[in-house]
């Protein structure tokens, strides 16, 4: 059997599902579940990365350091994993997290923005620390594009590297046809699939991305996360495993702990409503969701016309404050002001 | 308000321009050639880079002014110091090129988030720097935000500021994608230093939207009490003062709900050789070649000048 390497963010994406307030009890609660079911990286932090918190896109209930000193106590097996963001978080927020014990950091970068990542990963290799890059936001390029930056981020000293489906835009065959070409142009190092589930397509992307040859596979509690959530962890493992890939994680601890998950992280398990379906076909980032809402609410707008013309300026994740200038024309149309 | 409203208009007539170079061939330094060359205060002495096949070293050529390719040791090499050297290159390199052009007596203008000079925002800090020979443009986003910081500060009490920007891909070349972490601290330093407030935070946002995003910069204050009809006249003062020099500077909306003011300001940019979404190299250039202006009719630059030749 094919080994696949399952990350767990559940406690960093999934943040953005409760505007990043997870409490360190949840946190610590969580992260010995995720441990004793044997769930090879647990991902903890701000939904959009270390030194995120913010106005723009929420602040956090808990620092970067409290969060991470929690997880490193909780996990006896699991390694560690944190996320940055370059211009949202800096080499110093990653050297803190060197400091509490990271084991695996991802730098994200917008898909056709790898060169954003060369000074980071470098950092972190000048460390010592495991650097992963995944490009966010990668239905808004082509396959042959991935593969190119890609093999850039590589180039850059990324240990692995792959794609993130932020706005749960792709069908199977998209995504078999981008991991497929970044697998052709990056041999030397595992390719990640991080997939959302706007249009259902979740588990089944990710099955479509480990088929293509994907040895890194993101999933999360219950979906937790932005939107419509993400792959749902205790799904996914399992049919991993029956479409023949070994992923070491007990099935009964992984079932513990997405219960465990929805009791003491989410308000509710994240379903597919109608708001996520057209950030998913707009290809809009799942996260913009609550504030869209709330201001289309405010101004009368309809959010769907929102997401609509959010997807036509081909915004990215991180320029929420677009969608101010978006509910407004739309608003100053209708009324022909 | 300001000291130094109206500040175009006090461009200054000189008897000897100004002799520059400009060292860093990207957009930046090539933005800062056709700035210098409409620029009738300064002369372009040289433009240095490292790239011989550099696209800024041919626009520069084109436009009959001597380049190199011998970067910082060329303009040193020069038979007699600039009055002005332009740094356009990165953090790392300005922390190099400063301490070998300190001896020479030269003004040096920092284009880079190196955060090694005096910090100038022009309509705040004037153009003329008190001490120092070695003044920083801080950043884009700095240039943008810290007029309006600066003046909601000095009205509220304001507990937090964020700064948000936002750059279009094709415009961010090497140097600023290996500055990030500069530009987080250079631009959340001056926004501190220049209203006060410790509590700040400051992030860029690369856009590769096409169209290109036209550059932004959002601001947000935390603080209480604020009327939005005062926060906006306010902020159209100060967006009137930085079109003395940046004209393409503008509110695109301003809002004061509970204890937050938002402010999103946008800068096109109004140049030869610059695409109009290009305002966040517009409104540095346009502050240095200012500060380079100045520089030419003051006392001590004609008294330097004697003692070099």
């Amino acid at each position: 059997m094919k080994q696949l390497v399952i990350h767990d963010p559940t406690l960093r994406d999934g943040q953005h599902a409760v505007r990043h307030q997870l409490g360190l009890t949840a946190i610590r609660r969580y992260a010995e579940a995720a441990d004793a079911a044997r769930i090879p990286v647990v991902e903890v932090g701000h939904g959009n990365g270390l030194g995120a918190s913010s106005l723009q896109v929420g602040l956090a209930a808990a620092s970067d350091d409290d969060m991470l000193s929690t997880v490193r106590e909780a996990l006896l097996h699991s390694r560690m994993g944190a996320f940055m963001l370059p211009g949202w978080g800096t080499s110093e927020d990653l050297r803190r997290a060197i400091g509490h014990g990271v084991d695996v950091f991802r730098i994200g970068v917008h898909a056709t923005e790898a060169s954003l990542a060369e000074r980071h990963l470098g950092f972190l290799r000048d460390a010592g620390a495991e650097a992963h890059c995944v490009l966010m936001m990668s239905h808004m390029a082509s396959a042959g594009e991935l593969a190119e930056q890609a093999a850039r981020a590589v180039g850059y000293g990324a240990q692995a590297v792959g794609i993130m489906d932020s706005a749960g835009h792709f069908l199977p065959a998209d995504v078999t046809a981008r991991i497929g070409a970044i697998v052709g142009a990056v041999d030397a190092v595992p390719v990640i699939f991080h997939g959302h589930n706007n249009l259902g397509m979740a588990v089944a992307n990710s099955v479509a991305a480990a088929d293509a040859g994907a040895l890194i596979i993101d999933g999360c509690a219950r979906g937790f996360g932005a939107g419509a959530g993400n792959t749902q962890l205790e799904v996914l493992v399992p049919v991993l495993e029956r479409s023949g890939y070994a992923t070491g994680i007990d099935l009964y601890g992984l079932l513990d702990a997405a219960d465990l998950a929805e009791r003491e992280l989410m308000p509710a398990p994240p379903v597919t409503a109608s708001m996520s379906i057209v950030s998913g076909l707009a290809g809009v980032f799942s996260g913009f969701k609550h504030r869209v809402v709330e201001l289309s609410a405010a101004a009368g707008v309809d959010p769907r016309d929102v997401f609509f013309e959010l997807g036509r300026r081909q915004t990215i994740a991180g320029q929420e404050d677009l969608i101010v200038d978006v509910v407004s024309e739309l608003s100053s149309r209708k009324t022909g002001g | 308000m300001s000291p130094t409203a109206g500040l175009r208009s006090a461009r200054p007539e000189v008897a000897e321009p100004v002799t520059v170079a400009v060292i860093g061939t990207g957009a930046i330094g090539r933005d800062l050639v056709s700035k210098i060359d409409r620029s009738p205060a300064l002369e372009c002495r040289l433009v240095a880079g490292r790239n011989p096949e550099s696209a800024g070293l041919r626009y520069a050529e084109s436009l009959g002014y001597p380049t190199t390719a011998g970067g910082i040791e060329a303009v040193l090499a020069a038979p007699r110091p600039f009055d002005v050297v332009f740094d356009a290159t990165s953090a790392a390199s300005h922390r190099v090129h400063w301490p070998l052009l300190e001896p020479l007596g030269t003004l040096v203008i920092d284009l880079t988030p190196s955060k090694v000079g005096q910090m100038v925002a022009p309509t705040v800090t004037g153009v003329s720097p008190a001490t120092g020979r070695n003044v920083n443009l801080i950043s884009c986003g700095g240039q943008a935000a810290v007029p309006v910081v600066h003046a909601l500060a000095a009205r509220f009490p304001v507990s937090y500021f964020e700064v948000v920007s936002t750059v279009a891909s094709t415009v961010a070349g090497r140097a600023t994608r290996m500055n990030l972490d500069e530009y987080v601290a250079t631009t959340g330093h001056a926004v501190t230093t220049f209203s006060g407030v410790t509590a700040v935070k400051a992030i860029l946002n690369i856009s590769p939207a096409v169209p290109p995003a036209t550059f932004r910069t959002a601001v947000r204050a935390r603080t209480v009490g604020a009327d939005p009809v005062v926060v906006r006249a306010v902020v159209d003062q100060v967006a009137e003062q930085v079109r003395s020099f940046a004209p393409g500077y503008e509110v695109v909306s301003c809002t004061a709900v509970d204890d937050l003011v938002t402010i999103t300001l946008r800068v096109t940019a109004h140049s030869d050789v610059l695409p109009p979404y290009a305002g966040n190299l517009d409104i540095i250039n346009s502050a240095a070649v200012m500060v380079a202006e100045q520089y030419a009719t003051r006392p001590d630059r004609m008294s330097r000048t004697g003692v070099a030749s």
